[in-house]
């Protein structure tokens, strides 16, 4: 038994003792929501007992995962805060007293400093921009064959509006010195056992210093709630979440590569295609997020009036440009689809609608396929990859007429 | 009259399109419990002894059918990378285990 195990397990206890007026999950579990995942165990409970959150499908307590019932999406384009989903790589302070938050800038810099939340916000001019929120694993639990890790369905995903200031005005705190190549940061949730990586992320520079890079401290004019990194969290649009850190306590300017942990080993894809059969294949970090499309109108396996017009619907997202056109296919054909309104710019989730003339038959696995600006398209099959990242195959459902 | 009546509007007007001044209060939540135990089988206490520290029962449960190799390579890679206290010479058990349970019918409520 050594010292490190003990140390978790006082936590965990004390944590335990602590919450007793904590609320009982099972006294306050919703129903069970099938992810159809293939080959199970495909059940989750849905909770409102989190703090701040409605209904949620559980896909882990401590540190929560908390998913998105895909009815989320039916409507609207922006995720209210209580629907968002919520992931944490390790545990986080529950309570956070503002005065004495401070995020520490160093490494390559003209001069250390150390920041209070005022001094941030007053780092530069404010700036809101609506973007996707969107886990790297998300549709992981879809994967066939499938891989471990956590087994999302397709709800780790949110589109919100962020307010704060540019990154690079708070670097600009500390002043960039020559030769920076990457901008990395760490939040206050860290790991519980001694020498596991620490949750820290970088970006590259011409990233970190775009015009709509943020440290934000606010969520669809809300103060960013706790589950999603009061005070502060690094947003960048068209970037999968993983590089949205939350909590934001540290920035450090590199002037070489990044080798730690979720930056050099992990979050990481197959350079190119691979089958699950291979073993050694080089990878290449997840960044920017390839386009989605969903039908929100109809479940799998719903019944549509046959001999009747049919209307579906759903949203879309382009990734890291803006949404293009969506196609209803099936088995050799396609029919575009009409876009909602452009509400909140290329970063943001988008209407579309189809209406067919007629049912004849049943649909059998159709799909809406979303291609962006730069013509990235949804594939026909999946990409997999051993970690079930990244993941933008059509989605298929088959729709019965009666 | 009407003069009076425009002027505090233009003001109100005015203070809207400021940006909104950034103001940081306190925060502090209670999270919930996790009340999933382990269902009996071999090798429970080795997963009880190693595993659950880090990882809820809720999220064992319901990771994918894979094989007891595959168990065995991850329960391996949480020494390594991550550091966990666990004892190597419980993986056979903890990888048993897993192989149990996912062997169980899935419980529907």
């Amino acid at each position: 038994m050594n010292e490190a195990r003990l140390t978790r397990r006082a936590l965990i206890a004390g944590a335990g003792t602590a919450a007793l007026a904590a609320p009982l999950l099972a006294q306050q579990a919703g129903r069970m929501i099938d992810l159809a995942l293939p080959g199970g165990p495909s059940l989750r409970p849905t909770t409102p007992a989190f703090p701040g959150k409605g209904e949620m499908i559980v896909q882990r307590i401590r540190p929560p995962l908390l998913e998105a019932p895909m009815e989320v999406f039916r409507e609207g384009v922006i995720t209210p805060n209580d629907r968002h989903f919520v992931r944490w790589n390790w545990d986080m302070p529950t309570s956070i007293t503002a005065a004495e938050h401070r995020v520490a800038i160093g490494g390559a810099v003209t001069k250390a400093v150390s920041l209070t939340l005022d001094e941030v916000a007053a780092a530069g001019e404010h700036f809101s921009v609506v973007a996707v929120n969107q886990c790297a694993g998300n549709g992981r639990g879809l994967s066939t064959p499938r891989v471990t890790g956590t087994q999302w369905g397709n709800g780790a995903m949110a589109c919100a509006k962020w307010t704060g200031v540019r990154l690079r005005d708070v670097l600009a705190k500390a002043g960039v010195a020559e030769g920076a190549k990457r901008v990395r940061y760490a939040g206050l949730d860290v790991p519980l056992t001694d020498g596991a990586p620490q949750f820290i992320k970088s970006l590259p520079m011409d990233i970190a210093m775009r015009d709509d890079v943020l440290v934000a401290w606010a969520m669809n004019d809300e103060p960013l709630p706790i589950l999603h990194g009061f005070p502060l969290r690094i947003v960048v649009p068209g970037w999968f979440s993983t590089y949205w850190v939350k909590m934001l306590s540290t920035i450090e300017v590199l002037t070489g590569e990044d080798e730690s942990y979720y930056v050099a080993k992990s979050y990481r894809m197959p350079a190119q295609p691979i089958t699950p059969a291979d073993k050694d294949f080089d990878t290449v970090p997840i960044e920017a997020m390839p386009p989605r499309a969903f039908i929100t109108s109809h479940a799998d396996g719903a019944a549509v009036a046959k001999g009747k017009p049919l209307v579906l619907e759903g949203m879309a997202f382009g990734g890291d440009a803006a949404l293009e056109r969506v196609d209803l296919v099936g088995a050799g054909w396609s029919i575009p689809c009409s876009l909602g309104p452009d509400e909140h710019g290329p970063y943001a989730f988008r209407r579309w609608q189809v209406e067919l003339p007629s049912v004849s038959g049943d649909l059998t696995q159709i799909g809406v396929r979303a291609t962006n600006v730069k013509g990235a398209v949804q594939p026909e099959t999946l990409a997999w990859n051993p970690s079930g990242y990244a993941r933008n195959v059509i989605e298929r459902i088959t729709l019965r007429a009666q | 009259m009407r003069a009076s009546l425009i002027l505090p509007l233009l003001a109100l007007l005015a203070a809207c399109d400021a940006a909104p001044k950034a103001s940081f209060a306190d925060a502090s939540i209670t999270l919930p419990d996790d009340p999933i135990d382990l269902p009996e089988g071999p090798g429970r206490d080795a997963v009880l002894a190693n595993c659950t520290a880090c990882h809820s029962p809720s999220t064992l449960l319901q990771q994918p059918k894979v094989s007891r190799e595959k168990w065995e390579e991850i329960a391996g890679k949480m020494i390594k990378v991550y550091k966990a206290p666990v004892d190597p010479a419980a993986i056979p058990d903890i990888a048993g285990y897993m192989v149990h349970v996912q062997a169980q019918p899935e419980a529907r409520q």
